[in-house]
C-alpha cells in the first residue's frame, strides 16, 4: 500500500524593519489615514524611497491622500486563495487615491462584480484589528462606505509582521517509497549502482556519478550494522517551529555494505564522552506500531522516526585510516 | 577578451538588524556609495547583477523583481545568481564576465542579505526543527581536519581573535569586540563540537556593491582601479562515496584554475593578502591548504606562526572576515570588494602595505561550491 | 561578437506531476543531449541553471539538481534563481568572452507540490503587496482589464488566443493541456479574475528544458543544423502597477530594438503567453503583425513548467529552425506579475 504524498509547512513568522518611508505609511494605515510621498511635483503612492526615473533617494516629504479614489483597473477574484484579504469573492484594483498621481494595488470588497466599474469610486475602510501591515485597510464602493474613528496609536511602526505559510504536498518517488516502507518494516533498504557497483544509502533514485536511473531492480537489503563515521554535538539554538532543546549527537553511520554514510542519525542516548568515529553500532527499530516516515522529503536523507537507538556492538573499534574516505 | 576593472566599492554597515532601512534601503545604501566611489548615478549603469542566499531568508521570492525599480534597473538587464554561500563571488564574477565579454560598458553589481526579517538557522534547516545549521555541518569535517593534522586545539581560538581584532580596524564590520582574547573564545558556549559560540560567524544584516567597467572606463575613473586578473568556480557532486569534505577536490581545482590563468606559480609569495571565506575560525588552515597556499597538514602551522595577522607576510581577512561579518548574500562579494580595496589602497586601518596582488574568495554549499578571484592595482602584473 | 549557435536541445513533456524528482527530471535530458552530439562530460566547458527553491519549498533545492549534470570530477558550473531563460543570457555572455567553447543551460522546475497562486505572491515588494496576497493571476486580470478599457483587445481576443493555442498544441508531443474549442465555446465560461476565465490561465506544470551551446567551428563540427543565436537581451518594468501602463512594454521594445528583430522576416516567434491576454501586449510590443506565426507550440497555455517555460520556448523555436520550418525566429521569456521583465532572443538557421 502507497504511502500518502509528504505533506510540508514551511512557515515563519518574519518580522520586517520598514525604514523612514514605509514605516510612516503603515503608521498612517495604523491612525486611520493614507499618504503618498513627493517626488519632483507628483504624489507617488504607495510612498517609495526614491525617484523612480533618477534613483535619488527622496526626501521625506510626506503628502496625506485619500480616502476616497478612483478604480483604474480591476479584476474580480472568484475563489480566492487563504493568503488574499478576503475569503469570500471580492476585486483586486488598481486605485488612484485623491490627491496622488499614481495607482495602488489594494482589495476593493463589494456585493459583486456588477458593482465594479472602471472609474468608479471607492473609499478606504481600516479594520477593527489593525497589525501595521498593508492589510490595515481596504476600500468598498464608496455608496457603501462608513465613517469609523480610528484611534491614533502611538509611536512610529518600525516593524511589520508577515507570517508566511505554505504547504507543499509530494508523493515521495518510487525509491523513496521503497526506502520508507523498507523502514517501516525494519529493513534498510538501498540501491546498488548497475555502472559502478557502489552502494547508496538511501538512495535518491540515481547514480550521481554515472548519471545512470536506478530501479527495483537494482535495490539491496543491507544489515542493521554499522561504524560511526562522523558526528558533532548540537547545541540547540532557539527559533520558531524548533522543537529540540537539549545538547544530542548527531552522526552519520556507515552501514555495513554502503557506500555512501546514513546521515542526520540523532543520539540522545549515548553519552558524548563515549561517542567516536570508528565506532561500531547496531539499528534499535522501534516497536512496528510507533514507526513512522512522517517528516520524509524527497531531496533529504534521514530515518525518519523508526530508529529508537543506535546501540553500540561492542565490536573493536574501526581504525580512523579506514574510516576518513568515507564521511560523506 | 575586455578587461574587468572594479571603479566603485560600497557597503552598508553590518549589524544584527538594520532596524533603520526597509530592504530597498539596505541595498541601495551599498550601491549609492558604490556609484559615489566611481562617481557615476544610475544612468551610467548598463546591466545589474545582483546575488543572494536562499529567498526564505527573507520570504521574498526572486527579489530582483521588487528590487528592480530601487537599483535603477527599469528599462536594463538585471540577474540574480545563486549559488548558496559562495554566491557573493559567482555574483562579483558573473558581473564581471558581462564586461569581459565586451556587450556591456558598466556594471552594478550588488549582494545583500537582510536575515534580521527571517532566521538563519531555520532557513539554513529547510524550515525544519532540528537544524544543524551550516556549523553542524560543517563541524564533523573540522573535527577530521584536526585529528588528521594534529593541531593543537587553540588554533582556531586564534584565528577568532585574530579576525575581530583587525574588525574594530573597519568601520563597516559587525561585531567590534574590543575585549576579544582566546580565554572568552574558550570559554564561550560550544555550539557544534568542536566550536565555540565566539568561534562562529554572527547573523547580519547587510549589503555590498561594486561598478565594474571596461579599460575605457577604468582610464576615466577618478580613483584608482582594482583590476580583476583571473577568476575561477568549480563545483562537485555534494554526497558521494569517497567524496572528500575536508579538503574537498573542487577547491583545489578551482585554485590551481585561478593560479594557472594569472600566471601565479607560488601563491604564498606572489599574492599579498587573502579574504579567504572562513565563517567557522578552523576553515583559515583549511582553506590555505586546500586552496594550495601552503602545504596540505600545514595550515595551522602557518596560522600558528603569524604569517595570517594583519603584519604578517600573508595576511588573512584584514577587514574582519566572515567571522566579523556574515550577511550570508553579500559575504563572498564583501570578500571580492575587500580583496580590491587592499589594492587600490582604500583599506584605510588595516590597509597592507604596498599590496598589489589579491585574493577574495568564497565557498557554499557542503563546501562543494568554490568562487574566486584575483584583482591587481596593475592591468598586467607579472609574477617571478 | 562570437557566432554562438544552439547545436542541441531537449525537453521534458510538460507533467502535471512527474512521479520522479527534479534531478531525474533533469537528468534524462542531460544524458540525451551527451548521446546525441557524442560529447564526453568533460568537454562541457560551463554549465548554467536556472531553477526557483520555493517551488518545492525547500531552500538550496538546486544543490540537488546538479546530481543531474553531473559534477565529477569537479566542473564550472553556476546558477540563476529564474528561468533556464536567463541561465541561456548568462551562459551566450559567458561565450563572449570567447575562452570557451561549449555551454550546457537547463531550466527546471516541478510546480506539482506546492500552491502556485499562494507561492508566487511572494515575488511582490514585501510591504505592500505580498501580505495582500497579490497572485500573478489576479495581475493579470488587471493587466487584461487594462486592455479592454484602453481598446487594445476584447474579450473574443482572448478567446481565440486561447482556442488556436490549445488546438496547436495538439501537434505537441510535449504538450499538457490541448482542446479543440471555439471562442464562442470558451466566451461562455465563468470568469475566473474577471476578465480571465480558467482557460485563459496556464495549467501547473512539471517540466525542464535543456539547450548546448558552441562556439563558432566547434558548432559547425558538432551539428549539421546550428541555430544561431543572433543576439539576446532583456529589460524589466518598475515592479510598481501604478508606475507602469500595464498595456505596453517600454523595456520590451528597447530589446526589440536592440536586437533589430524586424531587420528581417521572422517565421515563427515563441512567447511567453501566460495569460491569454499577455499575447496581445506582447504583439504590440514587439511590433508583430497579424500574420506572423505566434506560438506553433501551444506555448504556455498547453504546458507552464515554471522555471522552463522561457527556455522551451527557445527550444521550439530552435526545433523548427533545425528541421527547416522556419528560417528567423524570436524567442521570448517573462518573469514576474504582468510581464514585469521580458527577455528576448533572435535564432537563424543557416551554415
Amino acid at each position: 500500500m502507497a504511502l500518502p504524498p509528504v505533506s510540508f509547512t514551511l512557515e515563519y513568522p518574519y518580522t520586517r524593519t520598514v525604514g523612514p518611508v514605509v514605516g510612516p505609511f503603515l503608521t498612517g494605515l495604523r491612525d486611520g489615514r493614507l499618504f503618498g510621498i513627493r517626488c519632483r511635483g507628483r504624489v507617488i503612492c504607495p510612498p517609495i524611497e526614491f525617484d523612480p526615473e533618477t534613483g535619488e533617494t527622496l526626501a521625506h516629504d510626506f503628502v496625506e491622500v485619500g480616502p476616497g479614489g478612483r478604480v483604474e483597473s480591476w479584476s474580480w477574484i472568484a475563489e480566492p486563495t487563504r493568503k488574499h484579504p478576503f475569503q469570500r469573492p471580492f476585486a483586486f484594483a488598481l486605485i488612484r487615491l485623491e490627491g496622488a498621481d499614481t495607482a495602488l494595488v489594494h482589495a476593493v470588497t463589494a456585493a459583486g462584480p456588477e458593482a465594479m466599474a472602471v472609474g468608479m469610486r471607492v473609499r478606504a475602510q481600516y479594520r477593527a484589528e489593525r497589525t501595521s501591515a498593508i492589510t490595515d485597510v481596504y476600500f468598498v464602493p464608496e455608496a457603501l462606505a462608513v465613517d469609523s474613528y480610528v484611534p491614533p496609536g502611538k509611536g512610529e511602526v518600525g516593524i511589520t509582521d508577515h507570517l508566511i505559510s505554505l504547504v507543499y504536498d509530494e508523493p515521495l518517488t518510487a525509491a523513496r517509497e521503497r526506502y520508507a516502507q523498507g523502514l517501516l518494516a525494519g529493513r534498510f533498504i538501498g540501491q546498488k549502482s548497475p555502472k559502478s557497483g557502489q552502494v547508496f544509502i538511501p538512495s535518491a533514485g540515481y547514480d550521481p556519478l554515472s548519471r545512470v536511473l536506478m530501479t527495483l531492480a537494482d535495490d539491496v537489503e543491507l544489515p542493521p550494522t554499522g561504524t560511526v563515521v562522523g558526528f558533532t554535538v548540537i547545541t540547540p539554538v532557539q527559533y520558531y517551529g524548533q522543537k529540540e532543546t537539549e545538547p544530542y549527537i548527531r552522526a552519520s553511520i556507515l552501514l555495513d555494505g554502503a557506500d555512501t554514510p546514513l546521515g542526520q542519525q540523532d543520539i540522545r542516548d549515548i553519552p558524548a564522552a563515549e561517542f567516536r568515529v570508528g565506532l561500531r553500532v547496531r539499528a534499535a527499530f522501534r516497536e512496528p506500531a510507533s514507526r513512522s516516515v512522517d517528516d520524509f522529503t524527497n531531496r533529504w536523507a534521514g530515518t525518519g522516526n523508526c530508529i529508537e537507538r543506535w546501540v553500540p556492538t561492542g565490536e573493536p573499534d574501526v581504525p580512523f585510516e579506514q574510516v576518513e574516505g568515507r564521511m560523506f | 577578451m575586455e578587461r574587468c576593472a572594479v571603479v566603485g566599492i560600497g557597503q552598508s554597515k553590518y549589524s544584527k538588524r538594520r532596524a533603520d532601512l526597509s530592504i530597498d534601503g539596505l541595498v541601495r545604501e551599498a550601491a549609492l556609495r558604490a556609484l559615489e566611489d566611481a562617481e557615476l548615478r544610475f544612468a551610467d549603469i548598463d546591466a545589474i547583477v545582483i546575488g543572494k542566499a536562499p529567498d526564505a531568508l527573507e520570504g521574498v521570492i526572486m527579489p530582483e523583481l521588487s528590487l528592480a525599480d530601487a537599483l535603477g534597473a527599469v528599462g536594463k538587464p538585471i540577474h540574480r545568481v545563486h549559488t548558496a554561500g559562495s554566491v557573493g563571488a559567482s555574483t562579483a564574477i558573473s558581473a564581471c564576465t558581462l564586461i569581459e565579454s565586451g556587450m556591456f560598458q558598466r556594471v552594478l553589481t550588488v549582494c545583500y542579505e537582510k536575515q534580521s526579517d527571517g532566521n538563519a538557522t531555520w532557513a539554513l534547516g529547510g524550515g525544519r526543527s532540528g537544524s544543524q545549521g551550516a556549523g553542524g555541518s560543517f563541524a564533523p569535517w573540522i573535527r577530521k581536519y584536526i585529528t588528521k593534522s594534529g593541531a593543537p586545539e587553540h588554533i582556531g581560538w586564534k584565528v577568532a581573535v585574530k579576525d575581530r581584532l583587525n574588525a574594530l580596524k573597519n568601520p563597516y564590520a559587525h561585531l567590534h569586540l574590543p575585549d576579544i582574547s582566546i580565554e572568552k573564545v574558550r570559554e564561550s558556549p560550544m555550539l557544534w563540537d568542536p566550536l565555540h559560540f565566539l568561534e562562529s560567524c554572527p547573523s547580519s544584516d547587510g549589503a555590498a556593491a561594486m561598478v565594474l567597467t571596461n579599460t575605457a572606463g577604468a582610464a576615466r575613473a577618478p580613483r584608482r582601479p582594482a583590476w580583476v586578473i583571473a577568476h575561477a568556480k568549480r563545483t562537485e557532486t555534494i554526497q558521494f562515496p569517497g567524496r572528500d569534505p575536508v579538503r574537498p577536490a573542487a577547491g583545489v581545482e578551482c585554485a590551481k584554475a585561478l593560479y594557472k590563468k594569472a600566471g601565479i606559480t607560488d601563491p604564498r609569495r606572489q599574492i599579498d593578502c587573502a579574504e579567504l571565506y572562513v565563517p567557522f575560525s578552523w576553515y583559515e588552515p583549511m582553506w590555505l591548504e586546500g586552496h594550495l597556499i601552503c602545504d596540505e597538514g600545514q595550515g595551522w602551522k602557518m596560522t600558528d606562526s603569524g604569517a595570517t595577522e594583519l603584519g604578517g607576510d600573508f595576511p588573512v581577512n584584514m577587514s574582519g572576515g566572515v567571522l566579523s561579518s556574515n550577511p550570508i548574500g553579500a559575504s563572498g562579494m564583501i570578500r571580492c570588494l575587500e580583496a580590491a580595496s587592499q589594492v587600490r589602497g582604500t583599506a584605510g586601518d588595516y590597509q597592507v602595505e604596498g599590496a598589489r596582488i589579491a585574493l577574495g574568495h568564497a565557498y557554499g554549499g557542503g563546501a562543494n561550491y568554490f568562487a574566486m578571484w584575483i584583482v591587481s592595482s596593475e592591468p598586467a602584473p607579472s609574477f617571478h | 561578437m562570437e557566432d554562438i549557435a544552439i547545436v542541441a536541445f531537449a525537453q521534458t513533456p510538460s507533467y502535471r506531476r512527474y512521479p520522479d524528482s527534479e534531478p531525474a527530471l533533469l537528468m534524462g535530458l542531460v544524458n540525451a543531449i551527451l548521446a546525441e552530439t557524442g560529447l564526453e562530460r568533460r568537454e562541457i566547458d560551463f554549465t548554467i541553471a536556472g531553477s526557483c527553491d520555493y517551488l518545492s519549498g525547500m531552500p538550496f533545492a538546486f544543490i540537488s539538481n546538479v546530481d543531474a549534470f553531473g559534477a565529477w570530477p569537479p566542473v564550472y558550473e553556476s546558477h540563476v534563481e529564474m528561468d533556464g531563460a536567463f541561465a541561456l543570457f548568462e551562459g551566450f555572455v559567458r561565450m563572449q568572452v570567447g575562452d570557451i567553447d561549449t555551454c550546457l543551460v537547463a531550466g527546471s522546475g516541478k510546480s506539482s507540490p506546492g500552491r502556485p497562486r499562494e507561492i508566487f505572491p511572494l515575488q511582490g515588494d514585501p510591504y505592500y503587496h505580498a501580505p495582500l496576497g497579490l497572485d500573478p493571476v489576479s495581475m493579470a486580470g488587471i493587466q487584461a482589464q487594462c486592455l479592454l478599457t484602453a481598446g487594445k483587445a476584447c474579450e473574443r481576443d482572448f478567446a481565440e488566443v486561447v482556442s488556436r493555442s490549445r488546438r496547436d498544441g495538439q501537434s505537441n508531443p510535449y504538450a499538457q493541456v490541448t482542446a479543440d474549442v471555439s471562442p464562442d465555446e470558451l466566451l461562455k465560461e465563468p470568469y475566473f479574475a474577471s476578465p480571465l476565465r480558467k482557460h485563459d490561465l496556464p495549467p501547473i506544470s512539471d517540466g525542464a528544458a535543456m539547450v548546448l551551446l558552441a562556439r563558432g567551428e566547434r558548432a559547425r563540427a558538432l551539428t549539421r543544423t546550428p541555430v544561431w543565436i543572433r543576439g539576446i537581451d532583456h529589460r524589466i518594468e518598475s515592479h510598481h502597477p501604478g508606475l507602469r501602463d500595464l498595456t505596453t512594454l517600454p523595456g520590451l521594445e528597447i530589446a526589440a530594438k536592440r536586437l533589430a528583430i524586424h531587420a528581417a522576416p521572422i517565421d515563427t516567434a515563441e512567447l511567453c503567453v501566460r495569460y491569454s491576454p499577455e499575447e496581445i501586449v506582447l504583439r504590440e510590443a514587439l511590433g508583430l503583425d497579424q500574420g506572423t506565426r505566434i506560438n506553433p507550440s501551444g506555448g504556455p497555455l498547453c504546458g507552464h513548467p515554471v522555471m522552463a517555460t522561457g527556455l522551451t520556448r527557445v527550444v521550439e523555436a530552435a526545433r523548427r529552425i533545425a528541421r527547416g520550418d522556419a528560417r528567423r525566429a524570436i524567442a521570448h521569456a517573462a518573469s514576474g506579475a504582468a510581464l514585469q521583465q521580458n527577455l528576448l532572443c533572435v535564432l537563424e538557421g543557416g551554415a
